[in-house]
């Protein structure tokens, strides 16, 4: 083991760098915050559940709709309520990046699975993200923290595996990308906050 | 400075501004502050237009009931009994005017409005009204249109049903509806159901007896 490290030493310069200190923070409080939303939207789903008499109300504000966007097929993709997916994902994303706070440095198999599991979230969110905004035509403010957190993960997980293709790779220019992680990041919200002003106009100009 | 901490800046800092520059452009197109949110009347004409649906006419025209509703919204099914009893009671002692605000959110109320124009281009109102929040159960909250439920419920009332077919995919039926929705907009509807009394939006009913209560206290007045 102590070989392996002392012979990748060099490789693995950049993971003392601004950058893996950034993307161990990501996981860390985007994983935290999204565990915290996750069990949130957990809480309110129960308590739907336990109230009979709960009658929706029909509001075109939709960010005050978090009812009738939890009570969709869409609420439970798979079988189970899209929560509990958080909460056991984002306990993972936040105990990993406790571990990289920590120093340990995590094998490259291991960021190949957290790869795995980020990108399945990132394509899950926006499909989600789709249904909110153009079949429920209503937001939920819990289910967007996730998305900004969701997002936020998988890019600076990506970079980070990104960054460690072999110079001799035709993907390996991709790793200049990491250079513009917070420009990436921001364009990304940027698109999603255009689609939903554009989507949801009529409401917003209601208000000012 | 880095050259993404400058470029993250400056796309954050265009953000902003182009927000800003949205939100004067929207203001200065508004066409009036929105009445209802200053708790005064509201324009009568906005609420109650010439060929706007009423279910019940007063003889001395003294109280005028508006509410604007979404054929496909529970509140409204819930209210739609308290609603056909003040029918009942009052009868020709207070106009009763439906208007049309169907929400996005709800996959079928546009549909649903317009079957219910499409019903009112013969005449006949008042019964789709009743069979669509009777049956709201039966075709509500459904991710596919429900067209033929409609067409259903026309056939049911013995409507032209060419005729129906015709109305209820003419652009001017759609637009009938959008017109509904505009007005409600301006008088500050934000959701359904919302009523009107004599121009004035009731903001504190919440049981049939607040209803009868303000019609009550209308009419004496």
């Amino acid at each position: 083991m102590t070989a392996t490290l002392g012979r990748r030493s060099a490789a693995n310069a950049p993971e003392t760098g601004f950058l893996a200190r950034v993307t161990a923070w990501v996981l860390a409080v985007g994983g935290g915050i999204g565990l915290l939303a996750a069990g949130t939207l957990t809480v309110e789903k129960v308590n739907l559940l336990s109230d009979a008499d709960y009658v929706p109300t029909c509001s075109i504000n939709p960010i005050l709709s978090c009812g009738s966007v939890m009570t969709t097929p869409q609420a439970a993709a798979f079988g189970i309520p899209n929560p509990l997916l958080g909460i056991a994902g984002f306990a993972v994303v936040t105990t990993l990046g406790v571990v990289l706070l920590a120093g340990v440095r995590l094998p490259r198999w291991f960021w190949l699975g957290l790869q795995a599991g980020a990108t399945f979230g990132v394509v899950f969110v926006h499909w989600l993200i789709y249904q909110s905004l153009y079949v429920i035509s209503a937001l939920c403010p819990y289910c967007m923290v996730v998305w900004v957190v969701t997002i936020a993960i998988f890019l600076y997980t990506t970079l980070h595996n990104l960054r460690r293709i072999p110079a001799s790779s035709p993907l390996a220019r991709l790793a200049g990308l990491a250079g513009y992680h917070s420009v990436i990041l921001v364009a990304w919200y940027v698109v999603i906050l255009a689609a939903i002003l554009h989507r949801f106009w009529d409401y917003w100009s209601t208000l000012l | 400075m880095t050259r993404n901490t400058r470029l993250t800046l400056a796309m954050i800092l265009v953000v902003i501004l182009v927000m800003l520059g949205l939100m004067t452009y929207n203001r200065s197109n508004a066409p009036s502050a929105v009445a209802g949110d200053t708790g005064e009347g509201v324009d009568p004409a906005v609420l109650v237009r010439d060929d706007s649906h009423r279910l019940s006419t007063a003889a001395d025209g003294r109280v005028t009931l508006v509410e604007f509703l979404d054929f496909e919204c529970e509140s409204c099914a819930a209210a739609y009994p308290a609603v056909k009893e003040i029918l009942a009671t009052y009868q020709d002692r207070i106009t009763f005017v439906v208007r049309y605000f169907p929400i996005p959110s709800h996959p079928n109320a546009e549909l649903a409005a317009r079957a219910a124009q499409a019903a009112a281009n013969q005449d006949r109102f008042a019964e789709m009204y009743t069979l669509l929040f009777e049956n709201q159960d039966a075709w509500g909250h459904q991710r596919t249109p429900q067209t033929e439920a409609f067409v259903g419920y026309a056939r049911t009332l013995g409507l032209d049903l060419d005729r129906f077919q015709r109305d209820l995919d003419d652009p001017a039926t759609a637009a009938r509806v959008d017109r509904d929705k505009a007005d409600g907009e301006s008088a500050g509807v934000q959701g359904t159901p919302t009523f009107f009394l004599n121009g004035r939006q009731l903001t504190q009913v919440r049981t049939q007896g607040d209803l009868v209560a303000a019609i009550d206290a209308a009419l004496a007045g």
